[in-house]
């Protein structure tokens, strides 16, 4: 039987030691003075940088935010009860930071890059801070590839550019969570070969998860997972447990994770869910800091606080290797008041809102989205064309339809063209309605928004729309399947698709009526 | 907050005062003497911090302690101090200036902490290095806490120079640690 000899033990032992130097070892300390909330004010430390990591005992660490004549006020990242007063602070010399890399997909992990997902350690070398500096002007350029939520109303109407920000507004249980779930789960096809033979770049997606409930939070892996969404998913967690500290950072953390693919010419699409519980975070600690309140008691510097953080979505320049961090923020908001100073600062620091609104939900309108108020300042040169040229006169029919909706309600006599107009309009809503982890491809929205917006649905009753959309798809897809892939490969509606899409939907049409006729 | 820039203030000028009249060393042991005076008596730190009682009482107290014991200059700032009626940051003041005065001197504290007592020899080569590293004259103030088991931990202010046995074992435990599944 083969032995292991003592001396070759010796020997691994040494060596796995080498790396170890008994030199005198020099740090600075600071003693802490007043601990509790999850705050610490620590006396001493005079060299402390303002927002580096500094090591209380117990592997607690916390972040210095306050520098004050003779004190450093400092927030914990872990359980303030292991602190306490008249223990040793030790300064780390570094900004709080954490492990980025494609080791992190797949994974959920906490505001510090710990995974909390029980499948092991986390294996990537390199390490960015976790408050980074926007880019400046000369390193962007004008959004113009698209990123396809794979919801209708969204990629025909409030189109999303890469390197955009697009906040998500809406009340508790409008849906905002789903939006940008659909979003993260159409982003699979980016990383098909089909997508890339079309030129498509793959997108990563980060999920940053604030002051949620941990089983939301599940709910959303598990969805994600479901999907096989999370290949390229990663979930930045700080659940409501968590001490205020972690979902303050949790965004920057996210940012800094899509950063990482931003840098390297990659495209990430990170999603802050939601900003109005991080800017609460925020509150606690700044008025247990002693920062004075301002409006709604929130610190003077709310604004700098989301502002920073979605500055940091952007379309990098060719020569940094044109990759993009484009943000959704979501935003939930108090019966509906977008007018409270939260909603009033984001909706001006992003580009473009998307409206999720109760009364629609609960009318059956899902995704719940307001078009006429939802509105993307910058997505629309990222549009391919072909999607341009129907959803042109898509947004302009809905609103015609909800300016007489009102006057229909009253029961009067309507003459021909305004019964018309609503009759159409009544056809786009139901056509725009969708299930929730049904994305959409481009091409098949394109074709229904064209049927739609062509007076093809005219003769199909509104309770039929759906089915008709869905098997006029099917229909399509055995018969003209070479429509879908023209205007995949065009992206734009010639002249041949048109004359094409317009013989399929008659002929389909046609047999649709007859299988009405026998039911 | 404040109450610590009055006191540097009130430092300040009497070091300066002191440099100018040649007499630092005299000033110097007279505070020595008040502030340990002041430490060791809570009875007199409480007379001085009472509003209730007169400067003129304070002054009075003051004079019939120290006034034999330190000199003229010395006794004035304690007058003046009160007259100001700062004596509630009377102590304050008097470490502020001795810390001063070994700044000005180029005199550091040094708090050593061993797990036995260092040798003279001992002593003399650790001051040697350590005025090597801070280039500044050093004062020792050793501390014997065998819980270090061996080596010595050096504190200058906030910088801690630690060749303890106990801290390097921790930074060998860190280090197997590190990577492993249960720091997550």
């Amino acid at each position: 039987m083969a032995e292991v000899r003592p001396d070759e033990i010796s020997a691994i032992l040494r060596k796995q030691l080498s790396g170890f130097e008994s030199e005198v070892d020099i740090y600075d300390v600071g003693k802490v003075i007043q601990v509790g909330d999850g705050i610490a004010r620590v006396y001493g430390l005079t060299k402390v940088m303002a927002s580096e990591l500094v090591e209380f005992p117990n592997d607690v660490f916390g972040m210095v935010l306050n520098l004050e004549e003779d004190s450093v006020g400092c927030v914990l990242f872990g359980d303030s009860a292991l602190v306490k007063e008249g223990d040793e602070v030790k300064r780390t010399k570094k900004v709080a930071s954490m492990p980025v890399g494609e080791a992190m997909l797949g994974r959920v992990i906490t505001p510090l890059g710990l995974p909390i997902d029980g499948k092991g350690a986390i294996n990537t070398d390199k390490f960015l801070p976790i408050e980074r500096k926007a880019l400046g002007v000369i390193q962007r350029q004008p959004v113009k590839e698209p990123i396809q939520t794979g919801i209708v109303a969204i990629d025909a109407m409030i189109p999303i550019g890469r390197g955009q920000r697009e906040l998500i507004i809406g009340d508790r249980q409008t849906g905002k969570t789903a939006v940008a779930v659909d979003a993260i789960i159409n982003q699979k096809y980016t990383h098909t070969d089909e997508a890339k033979n079309l030129g498509i770049q793959p997108v990563y997606c980060i999920y940053v998860a604030v002051g949620q409930k941990s089983s939301t939070i599940a709910q959303v892996v598990a969805k994600l997972q479901e999907h096989g969404a999370m290949d390229y998913t990663t979930v930045v967690a700080a659940a409501a447990s968590e001490p205020a500290p972690l979902q303050f950072i949790a965004p920057y953390s996210g940012a800094t994770l899509g950063e990482y693919f931003r840098d390297n010419g990659m495209h990430a699409l990170v999603i802050y869910d939601d900003l109005s519980k991080q800017a609460a975070a925020y509150r606690e600690l700044s008025l247990l800091l002693r920062r004075p309140p301002g409006r709604e008691a929130y610190p003077g510097d709310v604004f700098y606080l989301h502002s920073r953080l979605l500055e940091r979505a952007s379309k990098l320049s060719d020569d940094l290797g044109g990759g993009s961090l484009t943000a959704l923020p979501i935003i939930e908001t108090q019966q509906g008041d977008v007018s409270a100073y939260i909603p009033t600062n984001v909706i001006s620091i992003t580009d473009g809102q998307i409206y999720l609104e109760s009364n629609l939900f609960n009318a059956g309108v899902r995704p719940a989205i307001n078009v006429g108020i939802s509105v993307s300042r910058v997505g629309g040169n990222a549009q391919i064309k072909a999607m341009k040229k129907v959803a042109g006169t898509l947004k302009l029919d809905l609103a015609q339809y909800r300016e007489l909706e009102a006057f229909a309600k009253f029961g009067s006599d309507l003459d021909k063209t305004t019964r018309r107009t609503l009759a159409k309009g009544a056809r786009l809503v139901e056509l725009l309605k969708q299930g929730q982890y049904s994305p959409v491809p481009v091409e098949r929205q394109v074709v229904s928004i064209y049927l739609g917006t062509n007076d093809f649905l005219e003769s199909i009753p509104v309770h039929d729309i759906n089915r008709f959309e869905k098997e006029v798809l099917e229909f399509i897809e055995v018969k003209y399947n070479h429509i879908f892939e023209n205007i995949k490969k065009e992206k734009q509606l010639s002249d041949n698709i048109i004359s094409d899409m317009q013989k399929a939907a008659e002929e389909f049409i046609s047999t649709f009526k007859k299988s009405e006729k026998v039911l | 907050m404040r109450s610590s820039k009055v006191a540097i203030r009130y430092a300040n000028s009497l070091l300066e005062t002191a440099i100018e009249n040649q007499n630092l060393d005299s000033v110097a042991a007279d505070m020595q003497l008040v502030a340990s005076t002041l430490g060791s008596n809570p009875l007199l730190a409480k007379v001085l911090m009472n509003p209730v009682i007169k400067s003129e009482k304070k002054i009075s107290i003051l004079k019939e302690i120290f006034e034999s014991r330190i000199g003229k200059d010395s006794m004035n700032f304690l007058v003046f101090v009160v007259n100001k009626s700062r004596e509630n940051l009377l102590r304050e003041i008097l470490l502020k200036f001795l810390r001063l005065r070994d700044d000005h001197l180029g005199i550091i504290k040094v708090n050593v902490t061993t797990a036995f007592e260092f040798s003279d020899e001992q002593q003399s080569l650790l001051r040697e290095k350590l005025e090597a590293v801070l280039n500044k004259k050093i004062e020792f103030i050793f501390s014997v806490n065998p819980e270090i088991i061996g080596g010595f931990v050096a504190q200058v202010d906030d910088v801690v120079f630690d060749a303890s046995l106990k801290h390097q074992l921790e930074l060998i435990k860190k280090q197997f640690l590190s990577g492993s599944p249960s720091l997550n």
